[in-house]
């Protein structure tokens, strides 16, 4: 299992995985602003109130992390996700690998 | 990790029910690998855990083998896995120095007993129904050598190359500048994009134009998974098995110097190796 919960350490896995969440989500949101964005129907005013509601969160996230120390577990949470996500695509991709057993 | 199924084993009997005497620790055959020959041969203890290594012939081919349990290797550990793999591929490359042409099998693949023949029966009865593929096989590798090829680009020097020649990205850029503060981080945000987009899209061009160049210098290629490099900017941007005539593979490096020195771009060439990802 590549997600890694270091039972002696469970306050920075859980943490670890709860901002993990919290900055997918974020990706998610910044993605969807991207979006009206660039459909230019919102004014530069909502636009402006947007791009600084992000960039907050983005702040409050990284200084999270720092106080907390666990900008390495995030990450590994975030490569975990990112490898199993990888694989499926892959799989999804080349339906030929479909007979192989890993 | 297999163990590769007999054609017509019906469902694997359990060994220590079928075969009493032999039970547990002779009753599988673990294969390195097909060699050409016809002599049984004895390579020592150069196996996996200090196995002794010897073939099983059929015909004028042979499986190198050693004897043990009809159970795959597994361990959690990764270190002894890796140990396994390591001794595996130098009995590989014992018998490709010593027979020259070899066929060689993944790790763990292991031929077990069944209710009516012994492993080494039907190891030869493998050897017997695959023959004619086999041979084919070999004629294919006959004299060549596998090398590895991975194309690595440095992704800061293409991400400023881009942006350089980029007139969409540079007008952003100019426009960030006079931009509040929430409107200029959705600028950079609509930049960033831009750039990956752009990225993916000059990966995919240089992928093409590489394979195509390197394409006319090997007899046979492979296109495998790209990995993680440790250094992040750093991604590897192709990773190939090719397959070249033995010490043939002077043109290919020449070619892949010229890419190497491209600006941003760096090859790794590995080989010769036994010819694994061709059989």
């Amino acid at each position: 299992m590549p997600i890694d919960i270091d039972e002696k350490n469970l306050k920075h896995g859980v943490l670890g995985l709860v901002v993990a969440l919290v900055e997918i989500i974020r990706d998610a949101l910044r993605l969807q602003a991207l979006k009206r964005f660039e459909g230019e129907s919102l004014t530069e005013e909502e636009i402006d109130r947007l791009g600084q509601a992000l960039m907050d969160l983005d702040t409050a996230i990284e200084e999270m992390k720092k106080e907390q120390g666990i900008s390495e577990s995030v990450k590994s949470v975030r490569d975990g996700l990112d490898s199993i996500v990888d694989e499926l695509l892959d799989k999804m991709i080349n339906p030929e690998r479909w007979g192989e057993r890993s | 990790m297999t163990t590769r199924p007999l054609p017509d084993n019906g469902s694997p009997p359990d060994p220590r029910t079928s075969d009493p005497d032999s039970a547990s620790n002779s009753s599988g055959r673990y294969v390195y690998c097909i060699v050409k020959g016809s002599e049984p041969v004895n390579l020592g203890r150069i196996g996996i855990e200090g196995n002794e290594v010897y073939t099983i012939p059929y015909n004028d081919l042979c499986a190198l083998v050693h004897s043990c349990p009809p159970e795959p290797y597994q361990s959690q550990d990764q270190e002894i896995v890796k140990g396994w793999i390591v001794t595996h591929q130098k009995v590989v490359d014992a018998a490709w120095e010593r027979f020259g042409i070899v066929l060689p099998m993944g790790f763990d693949t292991i031929i077990r007993c069944n209710k009516v023949s012994d492993p080494e029966e039907n190891m030869r009865r493998w050897l017997k129904e695959d023959y004619g593929n086999l041979k084919a096989k070999m004629d294919k590798v006959r004299g060549r050598a596998e090398y590895g090829v991975q194309v690595f680009w440095d992704s800061r020097v293409m991400a400023q190359k881009i942006t350089e020649e980029s007139l969409e990205i540079k007008k952003l850029e100019e426009e960030v500048k006079s931009k509040p503060r929430g409107l200029a981080y959705m600028y950079r945000q609509k930049l960033e994009n831009l750039l990956k987009k752009e990225m993916e899209k000059q990966a995919d061009r240089y992928f093409k134009e590489f394979y195509e160049r390197i394409k006319q210098y090997v007899d046979d290629l492979r296109v495998d998974k790209t990995k993680k490099a440790e250094d992040e900017n750093k991604l590897m941007l192709m990773n190939l098995s090719c397959l070249l005539p033995k010490g043939g593979s002077k043109r290919l490096g020449y070619e892949l110097e010229k890419i190497d020195a491209l600006e941003g771009f760096s090859v790794r060439f590995t080989g010769p190796w036994p010819p694994y990802s061709f059989v």
